[in-house]
Formats: structure tokens, C-alpha cells, sequence
């Protein structure tokens, strides 16, 4: 046999244990079937009259939630291998499959590695006897933000009896210093994206469009809407850059640093076809630079172009991957012309990447958007741009501490979508998504509900501002901006000082000052 | 590294007072050699040892900022009038007395006063009559920010502040109960804005303003009211005492008043998530 | 007689008091030197200031009246005076006026000085023994200063006069030992240590200084010790902040100020309030009121009612200047002399501390404090007034009252 240079790449299958599995309580199950619709994973099926498990369930949580008699249980099936602290059970299933296929490990969602989570190590200030704290319930406390570049200094001339001369560039006011981030019509259905959409438009605030391009019928909620440049240029015509409230370069993604975008073939069906300009079927990858910025005065040409193409009227961000060197990258895309700047860390979501890159790439946010707002305020750039930060900000509680890091805003993508029904089971990229989120296919899509969507996301983020209003409150403090990049309201106590020391955050016990 | 603690004592204040039938008179304009006025600790030390007799009426001459003069005074037949500026804290606790001041009082005047009368022929500043649960505060000019917070009643006891003059934000903040009138009857003629806030958080009580009253100046949780016959009927008492204190006639136009009260019970239901996750 | 009077309580010795003021011994403070565990500096105060309209130079004594009036606000641990229109003759030096640890500190700031700048003149400021303020004292001397005419500092040149003065403050503060300069400004001086109000006005015989102009503070900080160089007015050139408060937003100001150059040395928010002062109204040249809306800007909800104009500027001011947003209470006395001598009063926007106004019968005076006492303790006629929050009574040597406070806020400043 000639057993050369083609052995490896044959896929030699070698099934992997499943590591879940429904728990049917056969008394309780009223032999509906409802389950076995409901899977979109084939996991579940009805065989000699009884609902049975049939292998690779995903805990997505659809079939449990949707048993009207309640009879199901997702069960995490442990300790398949023989117990090893070093080759961990994921560690050897990751082998086995590469050895299997020869292939990349790919995955979705943010990493799930277990990285110590510098926000769970910081702690919140409040105000007593020096300072008063403010009861948000009965007095106002102000979340409106701006997007976009400040000239730090306004010319108030004295002639004509003091008329105001000052020129102010494009400026977007959102109600609350969060936005959701890019997640592209492809990654997400056509009712995922369009709830989004009106979710930001009901909060006030704005909602990228991902690199997948805006399909026709989003231009009502135009401006409500970050549109993206990314690296393929996908849907990039002069009305996606002119009718929208923002636009964004993307350089990197917190989940991927470095690489470009990639939707699976699976998920490149007619409708993202027709948005992305590309045939049926094929995967959409996006390259991994933009191939017209090799360095930083070629990114500065493509601000100004972007700037050029919209009259000037559209504020054009920037937004990076948190690496090393964010601090210097920053403000080299600074006095590049973006308007505003957001920072992705490495814990950020993706509907598909590369485990390598995905779990062993990048920064942590909180780091990240420190360094670079102390490196802008050195730099004295701080106060002439929008900082936004994300990469996994999970609750309002994240948010109010990487404002306090350093950010103006926040992005957001996973809770969005967990509000919409995910699960986080880290299938997108299979394009199987039974809540009809991360999926192209009709019979699947069609079970996501836009107008419930969009109604359950504005709860959690108006909920999340009411949040951000009680600490602000019990700070002291009644408006947002004063809290942006105060780290000496945020006290560190990790095991690790040298982290806190990087950050600028005093360690708890210090006092003010 | 504390050396020892030795006091150094400079020439003190004479402090005193003359006794004119029922009155007691006390002079209280004394000046210590490095310029302060008579410290507060020996003025209403004394003023407590005057309540302690029979006397009906204290006058206090030349006050200059001392704070808590006829603090938590509880004698009901006793009146204590003061001319000068009344420091801070005026009638704090006032348990009965009736304190009237000639000139303008400061900050707090009837903190948390449980019944009694503060009568001030001038303005009367911020916070005034925190948390008051009873009595009556008469205040001819204008008050300040943060008047009337979080007043309350209960059973017999019925609090009310009533301002001749214009108040500013925060009028009533957290208002449980009783009663706030502004009158604004100022020099400017009532065009001085009242301030915006009004009745922030106020779950009982009424605030009554002369003159209108825009929807954006109210907190929230107050709403506009109509007014009723137990209004009117409360009113009238209120301003025939201030018309008594001040020597000046208020028109009853009831039409040309506001009322502002609370909107519920219970204004923040809906705002909490109580489940268990 | 009456039944009174034979009331025991009455009897002879009963109804005569004493009231004793004591001042209690204090240990040893910091002079010139900060403190080196000084942490972040905070506590409540007492305020007062007074501006004499016609000109006329008002002494010393006025100030210390209104300011020891109000000594329920102070605990001994810092007051200071400053005081406009002190030297006439000498209209156009910079007045650096230090206090000095040592003869060592002296002589490091006069070479530094000398090498920098033409000085035109040297003096030891006034100061004598008190006999409740523990020794030792610092050595304060005041220089009559005109910057070189080639004004270049690390890489900068061809700086403004002012913006050179500041530069060499800035490094006396941080890198002469010993050394700190309390005022730096045209016909202008601070006088200020750790003490109480009448102290340090007795140490340095305040009443023997004359200006049109006086703006007091004294102080009631919540740790110690007490340091000579942290009491207020805190100031830069001839820009003199008293500071009733805490700003909650200081990591922020001090952020937009150390941007623009400032080097923050005192650890306390005060000292980023007149350097933001500095930067809007004399580098960035914003009138007074959209200065003052700056740092104690209208909601967003009210901005929204505005006219027009009014909303536009507003707006503009809330963006480009939301790192200069004062957040926290406070109510702060301002008094700068150039162009023309001016008392600014200014309270937060939810108005959190108190401050009142006052205007003389004859407008000849106005005064501004944090209680009416002190306004009364020197005018029992004048006519009183609390300015709006976040809204600054502004009145001016010659003016009198150009603001009240109660005008909406861009009056004048918007066509």
C-alpha cells in the first residue's frame, strides 16, 4: 500500500464519547414528540415508542425548555476518561479528533477556557459622609453618551457679542454607553439580526451590522446602525456608508486576532448569497488583513477615503483586536483620523474561529482598555476620541468596571444573543442553531420570534443601565462621563498585584487620591 | 506622636441676660479677643436654663450664626424670638415651642421638628424643615433647595411649611405626608422659577404652588391634582396663620394654584427582578 | 420684682456665662514639604470672600470677620487668605510668594528663579509668633519676578508670560524639596497655613494688607497631618480657589488637566479645579458663564428646553469639555485678577453645598459664603441671595454685579 503522502489527511474516524445527554423521565414524557422537532442536532428521536437519545447532543437546552411535561433533563456526562490534571479531558479529545480529520479545531462563541476573569477581581467604590451618594430612583442620573471626535477645545469668540464659532465634527448621542457589536447577517439569521436592530433602536443606541452587509430591508433602522468595513468588503456600497449612523473599520476581532472573518459554507445559503455578493455554498472568508492597509499610514488613507465618501457627516471608527501592543497601536490609529476606537478582547464571541486562536490569543479586555487609556492620556489624545470597549461583558456589573478602566462605551454581543434564547453551546458554526440564531435554514430560523427578540434584549439592557444608574448613584457620581476612566473608584483583590499595577487600579485598602 | 494637651484659653465672652417681668432678655453679640462670636454651646446653655423656670418668652439679641438655638425645646407655652441670623439647625426637634426670628434664618431651620412654630420674617435657605412629622414653619421670604424632604404624618399630627417668597429644586423630595405651600408673593412677583424636581419620590402629601407649575419641573412620581374641598378647608387655615404671622393679606384664588402629589403608593414597582437564579 | 426673679435659677452667678474658646495644642505639621503618607485629602469647609466695587482697598480685617464668623466649619487644620490689588506698584511682575522649609529650600528656588527670570525685587513676608500655633514656622518671602524674554522650557519655546511662570511653578512644586509656592499671580498673594482662621490670620496680621479683593477658606479635613502648603485658596498664576466639597469625578479632571500640562502635586481635588479654571478661561478662552456650565453643566433633559442657541452651545460645551464636568457637591470662591479684578461664586448642579450671596445697600460691597452669618457679621443691611445651582454670581471691581446667578446660564454669551 502506498501509505505516503496522503495517510494523514484521510479522515480515520475514531468516535469521540458525546459529552451530554438528554435525561428523558419516561413517567412524566407524554409521548408528544415535541423534542424530536425541536432537535436540531438529530440527537433526539422516537424509537419502540419511547423518546430516545440517539448521541451528539450539544446541551443547546431547546428539547428541556420546550417539554410541555417538563420530563427532560440535560445531563453533562463526566469523567469519560480516566481522571488526568494535566492531559484534561478536553485536552484529549482535542487530540483524538485532530488525529481523526488532520484538521484545524474550529469552535464558536468566546473561549471557554478557564482564564482568571479580572473583572470578578474588582471591586466597586460608594460614597458616605465625605460625599453623599444620589438615589437614581428620584434624582436624574445622566447615561447619555457621545460617539465621535472632540476637538478638546471650543473657540467661543468675543466678537458680536460673544457668538458661538466653534465647529463641532459628526457625533452620534446614544442613551446609555452601550452598544451591540458587529454580528453579521450570516453568522446570525435574518430574524436574529433584525431583532438587534430594532432592540437598538427602541434603547436609543446603535447595533453593528457585521462584515455580512445590510440587506435592504434594515435601511429603516439605518440610524441605529454601526455599519462595518471589514477585510472582504462585503455589501460596502455608498449607501451602506452614507445612510447609516456610524461606520467602522474592522482591522481584528477579539476572538480571532489576526484573522479575518469566516462563515462556514453551511451558512452561506441564497438570502446571505445575495448580501454578500458571493455563490451559494462557498465560505465566505474574509481576508486576514485589509489589502489595502499594510501599515499605519495606509489605514489613516482609508479614514480619510471613508471620511471623503461621506461628506464628513459619519463618524468612522476603528475597531482592533486587544494584542500586546494595543497601547501604541491605538494611538497610532488616533492621529490617523478614527473618530472612535473599539477595543475587542480575547474573550470575545465569534460565530466561528480556530480554538488555537481562539483560546490562546489576545488580551484581556480590562488590561487592554487600561493601558490604552493611559497611554491616549499621556499621549494627550484621551479627550479628542470615543474609547469603546467589549469582549465579553456579561452583566452590567462588567460594563460599569470597564467604563471605570477606561471606556466610554461598552460593546456587546453574547448577552444580546443569550436574551434571545442562546444557550452559548458553542455550535455555530454548524449552522444547526435550534433557538434559529446562529442557522440559515428556514425551518429554523422561523422559530425566533423578532418582535420577542427585540423586546427581551431591551429588557436586558435597559435593565443593565437601571444597574449602571444605582452604582453611579452610590458613588456619588450623576452622570456618566465622570465615571469613565476613574480608576480610582475600582479597588483590585486578586491574587496578582502586578495586574492591578498595570491597570492603574489602587489595591483594596488604599484610599483615594 | 501626640505632645501633651494643654489648652490655651483666651479671654472669653461675657454672656448676659436680664430678667423684665415674664421675659427673659439675653444678649448675645459679645465678640472673644481673636473675633468670634459668642460660641453656640454657652448661648443655648443658657437659653436651657432659662426654659427651665417659669418664663414665657426669651429674647435673644444680636445672634450672629449660632447653630441649634431651641433644638428639641419641648415647652409649648414658651416663645423664644431672636433677633439677628440664627445659625444652622434652628429649631431642631422642636418638640412645641414657637421660635420667631427678625432677620433671615440659614441652613436645616425645623429639622426634623415634631411640633411646635418657626416664624421668620426674612428667607430661610436650604433643607429647610427636614423630615418634619408636626408643627408649622411660616417662612415670609424665600426658602432654598431641598425644602420639605421626606416630611411625614401620622394620626393627629399634620407638618406644613409655608413660603411667602419662591423655593427651589428638590421641593418635597420624598414628601410621606403633610403639607407645603409657596406662595410666591416675592418682590419679583412670582416670576423667579420654582425649581424642577418637585415632589421627586413623594409617596404622600400634598405641595401647593401659586402660580403654574410646568410638567418637566415635577420628580418623579408626582403628578398634578385638583383640588378638593379638604384642601381648601387646610388652605385656609394655613394661610390665615401666615396672614397672622406677617401682618399681610394672601388672596384666596384657589383657581391660580398647582397641586402636585403622588402618583402611587408605591412609585417604583416594576423596577425590581426578585427572581431567584 | 416679679415671680421670676426669684427663681433660683436666676440667682447671681447663674445667669452670667463665660463662653471660653480653647485652642487645643496640635502636634507638629508639614511646612513647605508635603506630608510623605499623605494620602488623597478631603473633609468639609467654610468659605467667605468679599470684592469692593468702587476700587477702594478694603483691609484685612473684613475677611477674618466673615471667615472666623463661621468657625463651627473649621478644626484647626489649615486656613488661608488671598487677597487682589496688594501691590499697585509693581502692576506688571509676577508675585511668587513660597513658603520654605529652610534656608537650604530658599536658596535652591532663588537660583532656580534668578536663572529662569529678571527679579526685580525680594522681600520676607511678614509673619509672627502666635501663641496657639506650635513652632516651627515656615519661612515665607515673596519675588517680584518678569519671565525672560526668550521663554523656553524643555523643548517648548516662545511660551506666553503666563503659560512660562507656570512651567517654573510646576517644577519649584515637584522638584525643589522645601520648596512650595502658594501664589504665583500679577498684584496678588496667598496667605495660608495649618491653623485655624484667626491663627493664620493673626501669623501672617492679615488686617495689615489692604486689596480690593479677599477670598478666605478654612478647613475641617478629615485626615492629618496637617500640612502649611495643602490649606486653601489653592492656585495657579492669579487664579485662587476656596473649595467647599469633594469632587467625585476628580480621576477624570485630573486626567483632562495633567493632559494639557498641569502637574497635579497637592493630592487634592481643589488643585484641579483652578488649574481647570486656568485652562478654559485663559488658554482656551471661554467666557466665565460657558466655563462655569462646563464644569457644572445643565441635563441633558433640561438642555433640551433650551433656545436654539443656547442648546447648541450647550452642547457643544458637554461634549468637548465632559472630562472638566465636576462631579460631586461642592461650592467654590474664585478670584482671578486679570483682566480685570473678579470674584466668582459657583455651587454644583444639584446644589449639595451651600453658598450665598450678598450685595451692599450702596453696591459698593459683595460678598459670597457658605452661611449668611458671615455676610451679617460685616453688613447687617446688605441684601442676600442663594445663586441657582450650577449657575456662578460673578461680580467684578468697578461692575459690581455682572451675574447674579439666577439668569439663564449664557446670557450675554450667546447673540
Amino acid at each position: 500500500m502506498n501509505a505516503t503522502v496522503n495517510l494523514a489527511k484521510k479522515s480515520i474516524g475514531h468516535l469521540l464519547p458525546d459529552r451530554f445527554r438528554p435525561v428523558i423521565d419516561h413517567e412524566s414524557c407524554k409521548r408528544c414528540k415535541r423534542c424530536v422537532a425541536e432537535c436540531s442536532f438529530k440527537a433526539i428521536d422516537f424509537i419502540d415508542d419511547r423518546v430516545t437519545s440517539t448521541g451528539g447532543c450539544v446541551a443547546c437546552g431547546r428539547c428541556a425548555a420546550f417539554c410541555p411535561a417538563g420530563a427532560i433533563e440535560i445531563e453533562v456526562i463526566q469523567d469519560q476518561f480516566p481522571p488526568h490534571a494535566n492531559f484534561t479531558e478536553r485536552i484529549r479529545r482535542g487530540i483524538m479528533s485532530q488525529a481523526s480529520t488532520g484538521g484545524v479545531l474550529l469552535s464558536s462563541c468566546g473561549t471557554d477556557v478557564e482564564h482568571p476573569v479580572i473583572f470578578d477581581e474588582l471591586l466597586l467604590d460608594a460614597a458616605q459622609v465625605t460625599n453623599p451618594s444620589i438615589d437614581p430612583l428620584r434624582e436624574e442620573i445622566e447615561t447619555i453618551t457621545f460617539l465621535g471626535r472632540r476637538s478638546g477645545k471650543l473657540t467661543v469668540s468675543e466678537k458680536d457679542s460673544f457668538a458661538f464659532v466653534s465647529e463641532i465634527g459628526p457625533v452620534v448621542a446614544i442613551d446609555m454607553p452601550l452598544m451591540i457589536g458587529h454580528i453579521s447577517l450570516g453568522s446570525v439569521s435574518y430574524n436574529a439580526q433584525k431583532a438587534l436592530f430594532m432592540a437598538a433602536k427602541e434603547l436609543n443606541i446603535i447595533a453593528g451590522s457585521g462584515e455580512g452587509g445590510l440587506h435592504p430591508d434594515f435601511y429603516v433602522y439605518a440610524d441605529h446602525i454601526n455599519s462595518e468595513v471589514a477585510s472582504g468588503r462585503f455589501g460596502v456600497t455608498s449607501d451602506y456608508l452614507n445612510k447609516v449612523a456610524t461606520v467602522e473599520i474592522k482591522i481584528g476581532q477579539g476572538a480571532k486576532p489576526g484573522h479575518g472573518g469566516h462563515l462556514p459554507g453551511e451558512k452561506v445559503t441564497d438570502l446571505i448569497s445575495r448580501t454578500r455578493m458571493i455563490p451559494v455554498g462557498t465560505d465566505a472568508l474574509s481576508p486576514y488583513p485589509h489589502h489595502d492597509i499594510y501599515s499605519i499610514e495606509d489605514l489613516q488613507q482609508l479614514i480619510s477615503v471613508l471620511k471623503e465618501a461621506t461628506e464628513y457627516r459619519v463618524p468612522i471608527g476603528v475597531k482592533i483586536a486587544a494584542t500586546h501592543n494595543v497601547a501604541a497601536v491605538s494611538s497610532g490609529i488616533v492621529r490617523a483620523g478614527a473618530d472612535f476606537l473599539t477595543i475587542d478582547g480575547f474573550r470575545g464571541g465569534t460565530g466561528s474561529s480556530p480554538r488555537i486562536i481562539r483560546d490562546h490569543a489576545g488580551m484581556p479586555i480590562e488590561v487592554a482598555v487600561a493601558v490604552v487609556d493611559k497611554r491616549l492620556t499621556e499621549e494627550e489624545l484621551r479627550n479628542k476620541v470615543t474609547l469603546c470597549a467589549g469582549g465579553s461583558i456579561r452583566s452590567s456589573a462588567d460594563m460599569i468596571k470597564c467604563i471605570a478602566l477606561g471606556a466610554d462605551l461598552v460593546m456587546v454581543c453574547t448577552a444580546a444573543l443569550i436574551a434571545m434564547g442562546c444557550h452559548v453551546c458553542q455550535q455555530c458554526h454548524r449552522g444547526l442553531c435550534s433557538w434559529g440564531i446562529a442557522t440559515q435554514r428556514p425551518e429554523l430560523t422561523s422559530r425566533l420570534d423578532s418582535d420577542v427578540a427585540a423586546a427581551r434584549v431591551t429588557n436586558l439592557f435597559s435593565a443593565w443601565n437601571e444597574e449602571l444608574k444605582e452604582v453611579l448613584g452610590a458613588m456619588g457620581i450623576d452622570s456618566v462621563e465622570s465615571l469613565v476612566g476613574n480608576r480610582d473608584r475600582l479597588r483590585y483583590f486578586g491574587a496578582n498585584p502586578k495586574v492591578a499595577e498595570i491597570m492603574g487600579v489602587k489595591h483594596v485598602g488604599e484610599g483615594w487620591g | 506622636m501626640v505632645e501633651s494637651h494643654s489648652a490655651h484659653e483666651f479671654n472669653g465672652v461675657e454672656l448676659s441676660g436680664v430678667v423684665e417681668g415674664d421675659t427673659v432678655f439675653i444678649r448675645a453679640d459679645g465678640r472673644d479677643s481673636l473675633g468670634h462670636p459668642l460660641d453656640y454651646h454657652a448661648l443655648n446653655t443658657v437659653i436651657r436654663k432659662a426654659m427651665m423656670t417659669k418664663c414665657k418668652r426669651i429674647v435673644l439679641e444680636g445672634v450672629l450664626g449660632q447653630r441649634y438655638i431651641g433644638s428639641a425645646s419641648s415647652r409649648s407655652d414658651l416663645k423664644i424670638d431672636i433677633h439677628g441670623t440664627p445659625g444652622n439647625n434652628l429649631g431642631a426637634f422642636l418638640d412645641g415651642s414657637t421660635i420667631e426670628v427678625f432677620g433671615n434664618a440659614q441652613d436645616l431651620t425645623g429639622n426634623t421638628m415634631n411640633s411646635g412654630k418657626i416664624v421668620v420674617h426674612g428667607n430661610a435657605w436650604d433643607v429647610t424643615g427636614l423630615a418634619a412629622r408636626g408643627g408649622e414653619i411660616l417662612i415670609k421670604g424665600d426658602s432654598g433647595y431641598r425644602v420639605g424632604i421626606h416630611m411625614k404624618e401620622f394620626g393627629g399630627m399634620k407638618p406644613a411649611i409655608v413660603i411667602g417668597g419662591s423655593a427651589k429644586d428638590y421641593l418635597g423630595e420624598y414628601m410621606a405626608g403633610g403639607t407645603i405651600l409657596v406662595l410666591r408673593m416675592g418682590p419679583d412677583n412670582g416670576k423667579s422659577r420654582i425649581g424642577h424636581n418637585i415632589g421627586a419620590g413623594m409617596h404622600g402629601g400634598s405641595i401647593f404652588v401659586k402660580g403654574q407649575v410646568l410638567h418637566h419641573q415635577l420628580g418623579r412620581g408626582a403628578v398634578f391634582g385638583d383640588i378638593v374641598e379638604d384642601d381648601i378647608q387646610r388652605l385656609e387655615e394655613l394661610i390665615r396663620d401666615f396672614e397672622e404671622a406677617f401682618k399681610v393679606g394672601v388672596p384666596r384664588d384657589w383657581s391660580a394654584f398647582s397641586k402636585v402629589c403622588p402618583n402611587t403608593y408605591r412609585p417604583f414597582s416594576g423596577h425590581y427582578d426578585p427572581t431567584l437564579i | 420684682m416679679s415671680g421670676l426673679q426669684g427663681d433660683p435659677i436666676f440667682q447671681s452667678g447663674m445667669f452670667r456665662a463665660r463662653s471660653k474658646r480653647t485652642i487645643p495644642q496640635r502636634p507638629r505639621s508639614y511646612l513647605a514639604t508635603r506630608p510623605p503618607n499623605l494620602r488623597y485629602q478631603m473633609g468639609g469647609c467654610g468659605i467667605a470672600g468679599l470684592i469692593s466695587i468702587n476700587g477702594d482697598r478694603i483691609s484685612g480685617e473684613g475677611i477674618t470677620r466673615m471667615l472666623t464668623t463661621m468657625s463651627e466649619r473649621e478644626n484647626g487644620l489649615g486656613a488661608g487668605y488671598a487677597c487682589y490689588g496688594l501691590f499697585p506698584d509693581r502692576r506688571d511682575e509676577f508675585c511668587i510668594q513660597l513658603l520654605f522649609d529652610n534656608e537650604e529650600s530658599k536658596c535652591l528656588v532663588e537660583e532656580f528663579l534668578k536663572e529662569h527670570a529678571d527679579v526685580k525685587k525680594d522681600e520676607r513676608v511678614f509673619t509672627k509668633k502666635v501663641q496657639s500655633l506650635a513652632p516651627p514656622y515656615p519661612l515665607v518671602w515673596r519675588y517680584f519676578i518678569k519671565p525672560a524674554d526668550k521663554r523656553e522650557w524643555r523643548g517648548n519655546s516662545n511660551l506666553s508670560e503666563e503659560d512660562y511662570v507656570v512651567k517654573l511653578v510646576m517644577h519649584i512644586n515637584k522638584n525643589i524639596d522645601g520648596a512650595f509656592c502658594v501664589s504665583s499671580g500679577k498684584d496678588m498673594a496667598v496667605f495660608k497655613g495649618n491653623g485655624y482662621s484667626c491663627e493664620i490670620s493673626e501669623f501672617y496680621d492679615i488686617q495689615r494688607y489692604s486689596g480690593q479683593l479677599w477670598i478666605s477658606h478654612s478647613r475641617f479635613p478629615t485626615n492629618s497631618p496637617g500640612w502649611w502648603g495643602g490649606a486653601h485658596p489653592i492656585g495657579i498664576l492669579d487664579w485662587a480657589v476656596c473649595h467647599n466639597g469633594e469632587i467625585t469625578s476628580y480621576g477624570v479632571n485630573k486626567k483632562l488637566v495633567e493632559m494639557a500640562g498641569y502637574d497635579c502635586t497637592l493630592l487634592t481635588d481643589t488643585e484641579v479645579i483652578a488649574y481647570m479654571w486656568d485652562l478654559l478661561v485663559r488658554k482656551h478662552e471661554l467666557p466665565i458663564p460657558a466655563a462655569a456650565f462646563a464644569m457644572a453643566p445643565w441635563h441633558h433633559s433640561d438642555i433640551a428646553r433650551m433656545d436654539p442657541e443656547s442648546r447648541l452651545l450647550a452642547n457643544a460645551l458637554r461634549l468637548t469639555y465632559k472630562e472638566a464636568f465636576l462631579n460631586g457637591p461642592f461650592s467654590i470662591i474664585v478670584g482671578r485678577r486679570e483682566p480685570e479684578t473678579t470674584m466668582i461664586a459657583l455651587a454644583d448642579r444639584k446644589k449639595l453645598r451651600p453658598l450665598i450671596v450678598g450685595n451692599s445697600q450702596d453696591h459698593k460691597m459683595v460678598f459670597s459664603a457658605s452661611e449668611e452669618c458671615a455676610i451679617r457679621a460685616i453688613d447687617t443691611e446688605a441684601e442676600t441671595w442663594t445663586p441657582n445651582a450650577g449657575s456662578p454670581m460673578i461680580a467684578q471691581v468697578g461692575k459690581g454685579v455682572i451675574r447674579a446667578g439666577i439668569e439663564p446660564p449664557f446670557l450675554g454669551v450667546v447673540r
